[in-house]
Order: structure tokens, then C-alpha cells, then sequence
């Protein structure tokens, strides 16, 4: 008996570690994902680089150089306000539409749905191709304006979905009967009783957007181009000039676009912690 | 020596042991019951002899053999779980052939012994369907006969009843127990429902927090309980608190009575007397016995069971429940005074420890 | 007072309205104009083919050809690799680990575009740290057979965002396969090899193949990374198409619509099977 037990017991403690293809397999796959990104961050502080295992001296000045590049703060001012400004529209048109649809219009469920995984099926250069084409008038023509109706299109599913499962949480059906049972119109209702508890959606939704657009490339190089440089595009420059500086940018934009997933993880937690207090308003 | 054989199995969590000292022999073509609570360690237990928990102290042997650390799919059992698990990708056929094809078998007898199971669960036509287009008690039938068809050396049975409805559960354990006995199958059959483990077992098994409290037939399970937990968890009990006093007297707060074996424990001891409802008879005037306990009391309720009418009273301050059926009884009215008479024989009397 | 509720009436409708009108303008009503654009010629104003007959010009056949390849060859191996590395998530025994590879998983999907590509360039370039320590510690040289600016360099940006985005697919349909089923067939004497080829892999194919469409969806229509990678070294698709909007190349443009249209059909059609095969995923794990 006593020889039995020992062996189960030193079985069961074997069991509690990962069997060695798991830690393989993993492995892996931290070293593809992580290398690349810490090669550039190194790279972006390292004077030299292409001789030997680790730099051979660390430095800023590639910071600097990037931030002294004459179109710096421009294109880090443009990119801002055209991921603002879609968040705002993208708020704006498609937050009341998708209480409305939920609520009132449930016959258009399914057409919303179609509409908000088309953009999936539209690759952006065939989205870009087709709108130039068409809008090729003042003051529409290539403009950011234009340019603002593009990608709201292209980030509407970021928005949708987080929004969707937030008012699908809180069942804002039963919600709008009950205010309109106590004499409320629509909008109060969307103002003091939706919105506030589908917050941590609303605000997911925004900073996928926020984060999405702010990375976008292809929508902007071919719909307004050099006339409203943004971000990535002073990148994709640099990386034909300047291979550090190109680094130091890419490391601000991984920073960024980082830093926004934790936020809109910490919303995500947030969001749960408050919805059962949330959802019930007496 | 029996054909399974449980030694000494124990099984802890956290240093909480979720099965303690279990010894069991089950002979052979039998079917034995493990029957407790939920957490009382049966489903482990079953478990560990299918091998899909490690035992932490013990052993398992199976016709003659050791067979505690031999993985599960070298056991040769047969087993059938609360969830069905039939194969989603499979037909009724390819499920019940999975087993054979694992073992080599020649094709034309596979064809055979589907066609033998399947008959045996009377489910012949389902051959070619999913199992998502059968009922639940269907796919429990199919789960069965998948089971079967490779001729196992033991079958398990998890709780295979509990998620149909009460009517398919009743018919299913019936033929559960039919095929058992027919093909004389070795069969371990996990359940909580008492009326399952009473009506289809040889032998019952009745656990809890992780230990045996008593093995033996369904009727000396009911008729003769050996502790309290038995008593009070298979069938309904009154419990009547009191001292022991001489030979044949439970004295209790307010009523003295007359039960046999009292003299097995000392004067003064704690006890606790159980008497079945089906034991007490009900009287509407002042019976003349002497011999037998006699106790008055007020109808606060009336249950309607249709065989039986379960009638709660209140005898000063106890709660005293009696069964009584239509046929030798004049019906009794809310609120009215009764007596209720039972023989000595009829109470069980055992040690008040928690 | 009662409550009004009217649901689903026309007037219901109005408030879909503004949404409704804004797809049209931005999205709908362009395409339309797309699609019609490739079947006219822009200066007579006929109806023609001529577009279509334009794109079996090798430089038009070789950048479907290759788009088709590129998709396809990162497309399985995301599923393959992103298969396993999910499974080896999903089995890994502690919770916070699990949690913590699923949000690095999150995050690098979305690392796609330019910074993506240049941390190739980074690491596997001409001086690419990789580059170098191969040369310094093995003695091997990359170069010149193998260029991170060619297909293969490609193949090697377009898997690192696939894989993530494969394992968050593929997560959710391992918990679909019930222990029970396993169980099940430990004790029909089944060995763990014969338990995935029987019944684990083939009730997690709809998942494959609804991975397998995404992931081709989302390498057929990616841009960025391969215009800061190859531009003009490789012909592909979305490329090609690109260059007519910024009217680098002297071309017709309804050249370019014709493109744009196939290469919407193909799309469309890997959309249609991805939602087949979600649907029928979703239908195992309800049996």
C-alpha cells in the first residue's frame, strides 16, 4: 500500500506542470510575437546595431530627430483629430441607431447585422477606389472630410459590437418600457437611463476606434494622401529615410496603440464589476 | 475473493478527504448502488474505478488483477454518463461501433453486435440518425448500448437518470436493470435518488462525506438502519429525542416510550428513537392498548398522496408525521384530536450523537 | 397612462433612417458605382467587357496569382500553427497565464500596417538583429537567397498578425469539446490519437474552415504591410489597385474597378462560407 501512495502522490504533483510540447508551442509562440517588438524598441535607442548580439551603445538622439522632423507635431495633430472626430461621428450615428434597432425596429436586426460586418467584406484600397471615384467634386474631392466618412465606415463593427453586447447585458428593452411607463420621451431615456449604463461599451467601443484609426494607412495614403498627413504615413516615410527614426516612430506607435488595449481592458473589467449594480435601477 | 474489489480507496482535495477508507467487494453479475447526498463522494469514487481519478491511498482490483494504475482506456469498462456524450459526428451506429473498432474488430461481426445492442435497448430504427435528432431517454438508451456493445467487464453508471424527466426515468431504470440482469453484468450504479438505488439494486451502498454508512440489501437499508444518517436519509423518520431508562424506555420531554433495544445502551444515555409514518396507526377515539405507545396529538396538516395521506400532527409541541391509507382509515379533519398508536417493535432506537 | 410602445411600425423606420442613408453615401451607393464602373468605358460612355479582357495581361494574372498564394500559404499555416498554439492555451494549467496570452493575443492581431513590417525589417533585414546573429553565432547567411523584401518576408509579417487572431477564433471552440466525449471514448479504449482523429478534429472542422476563410479574407485584402515591405518588387492585388487611385500608373481606371470587383467577389465568398461554418460549429455544441 505504502509504495502505491507514494508513487500516485508523485503522479498527481507531475500532473500540475505543463507537458513539454505545451511549453514548446509557447514558447514559440512568445518569441514570434515579442521579438519583433523588442528589437524595435531597442533598435530605436541603439547607436549601432549591425555587428554584434546587442547594441553597441544606447541613445536618444533618434528620439529627437523624430521629434524635431518638421512634420512631427502636424502629423501627431492630424492623426488625433481624424481619430477624434470618427469616434465622435461614429458615437453620433451609430449609439442611438443601435438602441433604436434593439428596441423599437427588432425587424431590422438582421439587416443591421449585415450592414455592420460589410465593411469586413470590403478590403479598404476597394472601399478608397470606390469613393474617390465617386466623390470626385468639390469640396468633397479628396478631402478630410471624405476621408472621416471613409473610415467611420471601415471602423463601424469596432464600435457596433462592444455597444451591441453592452445593451444585449442590460436588456434595454425592459428598461424603455419601464421609463416610458413613468411618462419619459425616447431621448430622456436614451440620456438618463441607456447611456449611462452601457458606458464601459461605449467607451470599449470608443477606443477601438480611436486605436484602430489612429493606426490607419491605406484609407488615408490613397484618399487625401500628402494634403493631410497623419502619423503613420510620416512613419512609412522614415522607413525609406531613416531606419532609426523610422524605430523611435514605430515605438511611439506600438506605445500607443499598448497603452489603449490596457485601457479598454481595465474598462472591460470595470464594466463587469459595475454592471449588476447597473442593471438594477430601481 | 469477489470480482471487484476496493481497498482501502481514499481520495482528498486540498487535504479535505472527498473519499475516506473506502472498502467494497462487489461480486460478480451484480448491480450495486452508491446512493448519498451530492458531495458524498460517489461520483468520485466511480470515477476512480472507470480511472479517471487517481486514487491518493488504496487499491482496485478487478478479476484478480490490480488494475489501480492502469489508464482508463486499458480497463475494459463500460460507462455511461449524466450528460449522455454520445459522439455529435457520428450516427447511432458509428457510436455504438466506436468501441468495437478500438478493439479490432472484424467488420461483419461489428454489424452484428450493433444489431444485438440495439435490439436489446429497442431502438433498432434510430440506426442512422444523429443524436441531436433524439430524445434525451433515446440518447441515454444509445449511451447504454455504445457501452455495452464491446462486452465490458464492469459497468458504470453516472447518475445516468437524473437529467430526463420523471417519467422516462422510471421506465429507463427498469430496463436498465433488465439488460443488467439478463447479460449478468458486473454494474456499479451512482444515483441520489433513493427510490432508483431501492428498486433496481442487489446490493445498496450508502455514503456520505466520503464514507460508507452502511452496505446491504434495499430492505435492510430501509427496514434496519444501521445509523442515523441511514435512517433519516432513506425514507422519512420521527425522531423523538430522549434518554435511555432500563430495559425497554426512551424517556422525552413529554411522552415515555415503550421500544425495543433500549437495553443495548446505558441508563442515562442521549438516544434518538425513529419511527416509519408507515408504522403508526391513526385512531379518532382513545384506544384501549397498553402494550403499544400511544401518543394524542392535533391534525395540523393533510397531504393527499394518492396511495397514501400524510397527516402532520402536533403532539405537545413534537411534530409527528403518519401515513395512512384510504382503505382502513375514517377520514380525519384539520384541527381535529387524534391518537396515534405504534408497537415498540416499530421504533428504532440509536445513540444521539451529531 | 398606457405605454406607447409601437414596435417594428413604419414610422419606426424613421429613426433607422439617418444610419441607413449614411451606409448608402459612404459605402453602398459607391460600390454600386463601382461595380457599374467596370462594365463602361469611361470615355464613350458604352457598355463593355473590355476591362475584364484587360486583366489576363500577366501583370494583372500575376498579382491575383499571387494575393490567391499569399493568402492561402498564411492562411493554413495560421490555422495549423494557431490550432495548436490555442490548444496548448487552453490546456495550460494555470489561469493567469492563460488570461495573459490571450490578451498578448488581442493586442498583436491589431499590430498589422507599417510598424509591423518595418520590425521585420528590424530583425530580418539586410542587418536584421536575426540576420546578424545568424552570421555571427551559426555562419549562416541569409542573404542573398532569402530577402525579407520578397514573398517569403511576406509570408513571415502576414503570420505574425494571423496566428493571434486564429488562436482567439479557435479558444472558444475547444471548450465546445465536452470532457465527457473523451472520456467516453477512454473507456471504449480509444487512444488520445484516434479520440482527435474521429470526433475531436472533425467536430472543431467547422471552426478550421471558418478560421481558415477569415484569415484568407484578412491577407487577401491587407495593404500597408505590404506596401512598406515589397511595393514595387511584388505584384499583388490590393497593390495594384492602390496605384490606380494615387494615378502612379497611367491605366484606365476601370482596369482598376474590374480588379476591385473580383477581388470583392472573392471576399463575398469567403464571408458566405464563414458563416456557414460558424452556424454549423454553433450546432455541435448545442447537441
Amino acid at each position: 500500500m505504502m509504495k502505491n501512495s507514494q508513487k500516485v502522490e508523485r503522479e498527481s504533483r507531475k500532473k500540475r506542470r505543463a507537458p513539454g510540447w505545451q511549453m514548446a508551442l509557447i514558447a514559440l509562440f512568445l518569441f514570434y510575437m515579442l521579438v519583433p517588438i523588442i528589437s524595435t524598441y531597442v533598435f530605436s535607442v541603439a547607436t549601432r546595431w549591425d555587428r554584434t548580439i546587442l547594441p553597441e551603445g544606447y541613445t536618444l538622439q533618434f528620439y529627437e530627430k523624430a521629434a524635431q522632423s518638421s512634420y512631427f507635431n502636424i502629423t501627431l495633430r492630424n492623426s488625433l483629430i481624424l481619430s477624434l472626430a470618427t469616434v465622435l461621428v461614429s458615437l453620433v450615428i451609430i449609439v442611438p441607431t443601435v438602441y433604436w434597432v434593439h428596441t423599437r425596429l427588432t425587424r431590422a436586426r438582421p439587416l443591421l447585422d449585415i450592414l455592420m460586418i460589410l465593411p469586413f467584406g470590403i478590403p479598404t484600397v476597394v472601399l478608397a477606389l470606390a469613393l474617390v471615384q465617386v466623390y470626385n467634386f468639390a469640396p468633397l474631392a479628396r478631402s478630410p472630410l471624405l476621408l472621416i466618412g471613409a473610415v467611420v465606415v471601415y471602423s463601424m463593427p469596432f464600435m457596433y459590437r462592444p455597444v451591441s453586447n453592452a445593451l444585449q447585458a442590460i436588456d434595454s428593452h425592459t428598461l424603455t418600457e419601464a421609463g416610458q411607463s413613468l411618462g419619459a420621451n425616447v431621448l430622456q431615456i436614451l440620456a438618463e437611463v441607456v447611456i449611462p449604463n452601457i458606458l464601459p461599451g461605449i467607451l470599449s467601443g470608443s477606443l477601438l476606434v480611436f486605436a484602430t484609426v489612429f493606426a490607419e494607412f491605406t484609407l488615408t495614403s490613397l484618399i487625401v494622401g500628402a494634403k493631410f498627413k497623419t502619423f503613420p504615413l510620416l512613419l512609412v516615410e522614415y522607413t525609406r529615410i531613416n531606419g532609426n527614426v523610422a524605430a523611435a516612430f514605430s515605438v511611439i506607435s506600438f506605445t500607443i496603440a499598448w497603452l489603449v488595449s490596457m485601457m479598454i481592458l481595465w474598462v472591460g473589467t470595470k464594466g463587469k464589476a459595475a454592471s449588476p449594480e447597473a442593471s438594477s435601477l430601481n | 475473493m469477489a470480482y471487484l474489489e476496493l481497498k482501502s480507496v481514499t481520495k482528498s482535495y486540498s487535504g479535505i478527504d472527498v473519499v475516506h477508507d473506502f472498502s467494497l467487494d462487489i461480486e460478480k453479475g451484480t448491480l450495486v448502488s452508491f446512493l448519498g447526498p451530492s458531495g458524498c463522494g460517489k461520483t468520485t469514487t466511480l470515477r476512480m474505478i472507470a480511472g479517471f481519478e487517481q486514487l491518493d491511498d488504496g487499491s482496485i482490483q478487478l478479476d484478480g488483477s490490480d488494475i489501480t494504475g492502469v489508464a482508463p482506456n486499458r480497463r475494459d469498462i463500460g460507462m455511461v454518463f449524466q450528460a449522455y456524450a454520445l459522439f455529435p459526428n457520428k450516427t447511432v451506429r458509428e457510436n455504438i461501433s466506436f468501441g468495437l473498432r478500438m478493439k479490432k474488430t472484424p467488420k461483419n461481426e461489428i454489424g452484428r453486435k450493433v444489431d444485438t445492442v440495439l435490439e436489446m435497448v429497442r431502438l433498432q430504427e434510430t440506426a442512422n440518425r444523429y443524436p441531436h435528432q433524439l430524445s434525451g431517454g433515446q440518447q441515454q438508451r444509445i449511451a447504454l448500448a455504445r457501452a455495452l456493445a464491446v462486452q465490458p467487464r464492469v459497468l458504470l453508471l453516472d447518475e445516468p437518470l437524473s437529467a430526463l424527466d420523471a417519467e422516462v426515468r422510471v421506465v429507463l431504470r427498469g430496463e436498465i436493470r433488465r439488460i443488467q440482469s439478463e447479460l449478468a453484468i458486473t454494474t456499479v450504479y451512482v444515483t441520489h435518488d433513493q427510490e432508483e438505488a431501492l428498486s433496481i439494486s442487489d446490493k445498496v451502498v450508502v455514503m456520505n462525506k466520503g464514507i460508507i454508512e452502511q452496505v446491504g440489501t434495499p430492505e435492510e437499508i430501509y427496514r434496519a438502519p444501521q445509523t442515523r444518517f441511514v435512517a433519516t436519509f432513506i425514507g422519512t423518520a420521527n425522531q423523538f429525542m430522549g434518554i435511555a431508562s432500563g430495559r425497554d424506555t426512551v424517556v422525552c420531554k413529554n411522552i415515555k416510550l415503550f421500544a425495543d433495544g433500549v437495553k443495548s445502551f446505558t441508563d442515562g444515555q442521549e438516544v434518538v428513537a425513529l419511527v416509519r409514518p408507515e408504522n403508526i396507526q391513526v385512531q379518532a377515539e382513545q384506544p384501549q392498548r397498553s402494550d403499544w405507545n400511544v401518543i394524542s396529538g392535533i391534525v395540523e396538516t393533510i397531504t393527499f398522496h394518492g396511495a397514501v395521506t400524510r397527516l402532520a400532527v402536533n403532539a405537545s409541541g413534537q411534530r409527528v408525521v403518519a401515513d395512512v391509507t384510504v382503505a382502513n382509515t375514517k377520514p380525519v379533519s384539520l384541527n381535529q384530536k387524534i391518537w396515534l398508536l405504534f408497537p415498540p417493535s416499530a421504533c428504532q432506537v440509536m445513540a444521539a450523537e451529531e | 397612462m398606457a405605454p406607447k410602445r409601437k414596435n417594428n411600425s413604419y414610422s419606426n423606420w424613421a429613426g433607422f433612417a439617418p444610419f441607413l442613408i449614411f451606409c448608402l453615401a459612404f459605402e453602398i451607393v459607391p460600390i454600386l458605382f463601382l461595380i457599374r464602373g467596370s462594365f463602361f468605358e469611361k470615355t464613350t460612355g458604352e457598355l463593355t467587357l473590355s476591362h475584364y479582357f484587360e486583366l489576363q495581361r500577366p501583370l494583372y494574372i500575376n498579382s491575383f496569382v499571387n494575393s490567391i498564394e499569399l493568402s492561402a500559404i498564411t492562411a493554413v499555416i495560421g490555422v495549423v500553427l494557431g490550432a495548436l498554439i490555442g490548444y496548448a492555451i487552453y490546456r495550460w494549467p494555470s489561469e493567469r497565464v492563460r488570461d495573459a496570452l490571450i490578451t498578448l493575443s488581442d493586442v498583436t492581431t491589431n499590430f498589422a500596417g507599417a510598424p509591423l513590417a518595418f520590425a521585420f525589417v528590424v530583425i530580418l533585414g539586410l542587418n536584421g538583429v536575426i540576420t546578424q546573429f545568424l552570421i555571427q553565432y551559426f555562419y549562416i547567411d541569409l542573404y542573398p537567397t532569402f530577402s525579407i523584401y520578397s514573398f517569403s518576408g511576406l509570408v513571415l509579417a502576414y503570420v505574425y498578425f494571423q496566428l493571434p487572431l486564429m488562436v482567439l477564433l479557435i479558444l472558444p471552440a475547444f471548450a465546445g469539446i465536452k470532457k465527457e466525449w473523451q472520456e467516453s471514448a477512454q473507456s471504449l479504449s480509444a487512444s488520445a490519437f484516434r479520440f482527435w482523429w474521429d470526433i475531436g478534429i472533425p467536430v472543431l472542422m467547422p471552426s478550421l474552415i471558418a478560421g481558415f476563410t477569415l484569415l484568407f479574407a484578412n491577407a487577401f485584402g491587407a495593404y500597408a504591410t505590404a506596401y512598406t515591405l515589397v511595393q514595387s518588387k511584388m505584384s499583388l492585388v490590393t497593390l495594384q489597385i492602390g496605384y490606380m487611385i494615387a494615378g502612379e500608373v497611367r491605366q484606365d481606371p476601370g482596369v482598376g474597378m474590374a480588379m476591385a470587383v473580383l477581388s470583392l467577389i472573392i471576399m463575398g465568398l469567403s464571408i458566405v462560407v464563414y458563416q456557414i461554418a460558424t452556424a454549423r460549429a454553433r450546432r455541435w455544441s448545442k447537441s
